[in-house]
């Protein structure tokens, strides 16, 4: 699920990275958001809300709305549409508010 | 709402210091009672505050009053019916220095023989009462189980809904123009809907208290003073206490929420109004936080805003009548700490009107103390 051609922006080839969802071994571009990958991937819940834990997806893409907060190498709450994608993350949907312990 | 011909008595100020006042009055059986407030409730440092309750204090007068202040705390929410979210996880007070050290053996051997819950504590049981505390350079500390914290708005507006049910009649949006006196007698209050008619007035104008003093023709010598917060993002439950450091000077709170508020006081900020922020305070701020609790470096700030602390000289409360004027009644000053003192200071003015007198001693507490020179120096604040 990628846009490969648009008709004002180039995408230019970047280098394919390796990470992991809850253990899941999945593919990326290095460098494009780690929330980008994941919905390319067909990820469609990135995070559960707070209170009822009803699926939250990709909705702000630029750091605001707390939709996309994941854990990713081991730290909670990191805002994964505007965090680059690096080989080997280790990404993780985390349950609650953050577990900072 | 049209303003009212006349009124038994006006408060002036709809924060936690008027709010309680009002309820205590009415409750007490005072009828016809109105408070004005020029914004809305809780506008001013009541919802701006850090909301800590305390009982750790180094003046007799000031854990009396702190002791008897949690003890209605706790059976608040039911007595207004209204949550108020007290949440009672203790204050852990940190000490850096030796001064500090011999401080805080004073102050608890003084709270402890006034029967608060407190102990002096090794650096080790702090750590397992705060597992993520940092204590390098921690030398001792103090707990009292009992301190803690309470949601300000709730407890405001708790005390605004029981006084309205009460009877008393709130005026928001309402700005007072003018106090008239006759004789050093209050007369009326004219306010931007009209005017009242009434012979007692309360000051409990928090950082305006001042501008108000000088409408019934008082100086009053208090004077505001801007504090700084800040709040992160909610996390999962990190610690339960209230972390406080006088000689560090910071503050810092988990909510019931998962936030984490934080502020400190900047010695160098001038006296005034401003309730803007600064970038200096987010920074200074983290810095001193991620050295306390260094896994606070992953959590992310969210919002800063500031409110007004109203300073008196010696950092206490003015509360009584003013001898020059009668009727003219002030509850301020309380640099501070008005949110955790609004509970029994308010019963106290309540029966200091009624009745003439307090159940608890509170003449040092008058406005006369700084010409006599008497003056209750607080060792303990931030």
């Amino acid at each position: 699920m990628r846009i490969k051609e648009h008709p004002i922006l180039e995408f230019n080839q970047k280098e394919k990275v390796k990470f992991t969802l809850d253990g899941k071994e999945l593919e990326g571009y290095k460098g494009e958001p780690i929330a980008s990958a994941l919905v390319a991937a067909g990820i469609k819940v990135l995070s559960r809300s707070i209170k009822y834990h009803r699926p939250r997806g990709f909705f702000c893409a630029i750091g605001k709305c707390s939709a996309c907060l994941m854990k990713v190498n081991g730290v909670p709450n990191i805002r994964t549409c505007v965090t680059k994608l690096e080989e080997g993350m280790k990404v993780e949907i985390q349950k609650g508010k953050g577990d900072f312990n | 709402m049209t303003m009212i011909k006349r009124a038994s008595v006006v408060i002036i100020g709809g924060g936690i210091i008027g709010c309680s006042i009002a309820y205590n009055l009415a409750k007490m059986g005072c009828k016809n009672i109105i408070l004005l407030e020029k914004n809305s409730l809780a506008s001013g440092a009541t919802g701006r505050c850090g909301a800590g309750i305390r009982q750790q204090f180094g003046t007799e007068m000031n854990c009396i009053l702190a002791r008897e202040s949690i003890k209605i705390f706790e059976n608040l929410s039911q007595e207004l019916d209204y949550d108020i979210e007290l949440n009672q996880g203790g204050y852990l007070m940190l000490a850096y220095t030796e001064k500090e050290v011999n401080q805080f053996k004073k102050n608890v051997a003084l709270e402890q023989s006034l029967g608060i819950d407190v102990r002096y504590i090794t650096v080790k049981k702090a750590k397992e009462i705060v597992p993520p505390l940092n204590t390098e350079g921690v030398l001792a500390a103090t707990f009292c189980p009992t301190d803690g914290h309470a949601n300000p708005f709730n407890t405001n507006f708790a005390y605004a809904e029981a006084a309205q049910r009460l009877g008393v009649k709130i005026y928001n949006f309402t700005e007072v123009r003018e106090i008239k006196t006759e004789n050093n007698r209050i007369v009326s209050v004219s306010t931007d809907k009209g005017e009242v008619l009434t012979p007692i007035v309360i000051n409990a104008a928090g950082g305006y208290s001042g501008e108000i003093g000088k409408m019934a023709g008082v100086e009053i010598p208090v004077y505001s003073q801007r504090h700084q917060i800040l709040i992160t993002e909610p996390v999962d439950p990190l610690f339960k206490p209230m972390l406080m450091s006088f000689s560090r000077n910071f503050y810092c709170q988990q909510t019931p929420h998962g936030s984490i508020i934080m502020g400190f006081g900047d010695p160098d900020e001038p006296k005034g109004h401003d309730i803007g922020t600064s970038w200096q305070f987010a920074r200074d701020m983290a810095q001193k936080m991620t050295a306390v609790v260094p896994l606070l470096k992953e959590v992310s700030m969210v919002r800063q805003w500031s409110g007004l602390y109203n300073m008196s000289p010696d950092s206490q409360p003015i509360v009584g009548e003013h001898p020059q004027v009668n009727g003219f009644y002030m509850a301020v000053g309380f640099s501070g700490h008005g949110f955790m003192l609004a509970p029994v200071a308010s019963r106290l003015m309540a029966e200091l009107i009624l009745k003439g007198k307090t159940s608890i001693p509170i003449d040092r507490l008058d406005i006369g103390r700084f010409e006599r020179g008497e003056l209750i120096i607080e060792p303990s604040v931030v």
